[in-house]
């Protein structure tokens, strides 16, 4: 494989004594679109802001092309941006917007009119052009920021959490737009979000990033399946953690005891240890449940039961009084649900289930 | 409301009365000097025996009122363009700089509105004195500018603060240097604090007389300050035409500030 389109190499940014970005590494592809997740101030939104060239390492480097970006003054670096508040230019029209990047460069003024017309068809505001920032809603604002970021061909694209102002329903709506502008575009993309959910339906790969640091960087699959710490199992998707007891463990592969006795085998070992205590993850979905009785699985009590439309969530409370969360997918019911107070018994695949300790 | 005025009552004749009386108390006297500047008796009888035109004549024609007209123009638009450039650079520094002090120099800047005008008068001239800018256009204009920076301040600041520097990164990643995004983005967008200024500027120039009159020298006296001297000397309906100008020049400011508010607010 070639050299990589964007290189990121241990850059570390401290404020006052505290670590907002821990020597960060990564490697991303020309046309990718990578996500950074992770919670507020776990250094996502700083490391892009590094790259924008607005905050300054404390060590490290970018390379892009294997050229430093580091050495390059933010206007001449060639990068869109799309901000998490709104930057339109309030005293400019939509067209003007969209126009500025190319003015500035002194494009000829064909050549700007031709661009903003391809760009104002790409975000779908052809009918906007005359108006004021002021006169669109947040999600057309957003659009016209994001045909304003494209205008000039950037070599990549920085979006900061751009759709958080805005309500679900048109969240998902600008994701679908930026999805197919990423697609007709092929700019590579870096976007910073603190939604799980937006993150694995925009990214082709996801960095998730906890207290500066990168946890673990892979597809949404990965991720999910395959989650390298007990940070990462927590941050995507819902997880149960069982305090638990190592039996046995060979390779990747272990036996635990869960607090009432039962013994889970076959259970996969996270490649990254938690803390000192074992940590069972078991997914909500993966989890069924089983008549009370003698048999396989962690028995519990019902003790609430909700019908969501597409599953049956359960709370089921075990005999060292966790409650453990399940959910049935209505075609996998066979015959009535469980009701509250049901003695039940919580089974689940091994294969399907995460250790995260020292072995 | 705690104060509805629909459930005011018998009280809200009275509270109609106090503030019509209270703005006649205001407006009487200027009324006054309007009617006397129509006055056909030169000494400012009044109610006026018939009304004429001849004193507007007459001032118009007077070289010595024409050069302090020009003197309060000079001084006026001089220290209106000092007071929004260093006010808007300024203004930059004490709110996106990062520096000790900030606070500080900030309260310092607006200290001027408070101080006495007497005061920093005598300060100015004694200062002026060593550096013989005393009676010079120079010494008027940098005395007159201490008044009016306040006015320039802070609108631009607190415009600035409300203007989100965001927009002004964006329009450096779109490849314009810092200068050309404060040039080209961040003034334009705060325009209307910037018009603001510059008038709140000039009318802190145009009416001011205590620190002018320590300026002032024979050859350069402003409209207040020949005001004043012709007072002392002879009464004059002279007088009462150019405080209806003073006034009618600051009224029509007053409005275009007004109306730039407006257009702020929409």
């Amino acid at each position: 494989m070639s050299a990589p389109f964007l290189s990121i190499a241990r850059i570390a940014k401290s404020y006052a004594g505290t670590k907002a970005v821990d020597e960060v590494s990564l490697d991303i592809a020309e046309g990718e679109f990578v996500t950074f997740l992770g919670p507020s101030g776990s250094g996502k939104s700083t490391t892009l802001y590094i790259i924008a060239g607005f905050v300054e390492p404390s060590a490290g480097e970018v390379l892009l092309g294997g050229r430093s970006l580091l050495a390059v003054p933010p206007h001449q670096r060639g990068i869109g941006m799309v901000f998490q508040r709104y930057t339109l230019f309030p005293h400019l029209s939509v067209a003007e917007n969209i126009a500025f990047p190319l003015r500035v460069r002194r494009r000829p003024r064909a050549e700007i009119a031709d661009k903003v017309d391809e760009m104002l068809r790409l975000v779908r505001l052809e009918g906007m052009r005359g108006r004021r920032p002021g006169q669109l809603s947040g999600g057309q604002q957003q659009r016209v920021a994001l045909a304003r970021a494209l205008a000039y061909d950037p070599r990549i694209l920085l979006m900061d959490e751009p759709l958080s102002a805005l309500d679900k329903k048109l969240r998902e709506e600008i994701q679908g737009e930026i999805r197919r502008v990423h697609v007709e575009t092929g700019v590579t993309v870096l976007y910073v979000t603190h939604d799980q959910e937006e993150a694995l339906r925009l990214s082709d790969r996801i960095a998730l990033f906890n207290h500066g640091r990168i946890e673990q960087v892979g597809d949404g699959r990965d991720l999910y399946e395959r989650p390298a710490s007990a940070f990462v199992a927590g941050f995507i998707g819902n997880s149960n953690f069982l305090p638990v007891r190592v039996v046995a463990a060979a390779g990747r592969h272990a036996v635990v005891s869960c607090p009432d006795g039962f013994e889970l085998r076959g259970v996969r070992v996270a490649a990254r240890p938690a803390g000192a205590e074992p940590t069972l993850m078991l997914r909500p979905e993966r989890l069924w449940l089983a008549p009370g009785g003698a048999g396989e699985g962690i028995a519990g009590t019902v003790v609430d039961a909700a019908f969501l439309g597409d599953c049956i969530a359960y709370r089921v409370r075990t005999g060292w009084a966790q409650d453990l969360a399940v959910r049935t997918p209505l075609a996998a019911l066979g015959g009535a649900p469980a009701g509250v107070g049901q003695e039940v018994r919580v089974c689940c695949e091994g294969r399907h289930a995460f250790l995260f300790a020292a072995l | 409301m705690l104060l509805d005025h629909r459930e005011l009552g018998a009280w809200r004749w009275l509270l109609g009365g106090t503030a019509l009386l209270l703005s006649l108390f205001l407006l009487l006297p200027l009324l006054l000097i309007v009617a006397l500047s129509f006055d056909s008796s030169q000494w400012l009888q009044f109610p006026p025996p018939s009304w004429t035109l001849h004193w507007y004549a007459q001032v118009f024609a007077d070289p010595d009122w024409l050069s302090s007209l020009r003197a309060s123009l000079e001084v006026g638009v001089s220290v209106t363009v000092l007071s929004v450039g260093i006010g808007l650079c300024a203004s930059f520094a004490l709110v996106r700089g990062r520096f000790r002090g900030r606070a500080f120099l900030r309260a310092f800047f607006v200290t001027p509105m408070i101080l006495p005008s007497v005061v920093l008068a005598v300060a100015l001239y004694g200062v002026f004195l060593r550096l013989h800018l005393n009676g010079t256009l120079a010494g008027f204009v940098l005395a007159h500018l201490v008044l009016a920076l306040p006015f320039s301040i802070i609108p631009i600041t607190s415009a600035l603060e409300q203007f989100d520097g965001a927009v002004e990164d964006a329009a450096v990643l779109c490849g314009a240097t810092r200068w050309q995004a404060r040039l080209r983005i961040t003034v334009p967008a705060i325009s209307l604090a910037l018009v603001s200024a510059a008038i709140f500027s000039f009318l802190a120039s145009w009416d001011e007389v205590v620190v002018a009159i320590f300026m002032a020298s024979p050859g350069l006296q402003t409209l207040p300050v020949r005001i004043w001297g012709e007072l002392r000397q002879n009464l004059s309906p002279d007088i009462a035409v150019v405080s209806t100008l003073l006034v009618l020049g600051s009224a029509v400011l007053m409005g275009l500030a007004a109306m730039v508010r407006r257009g702020a607010s929409s």
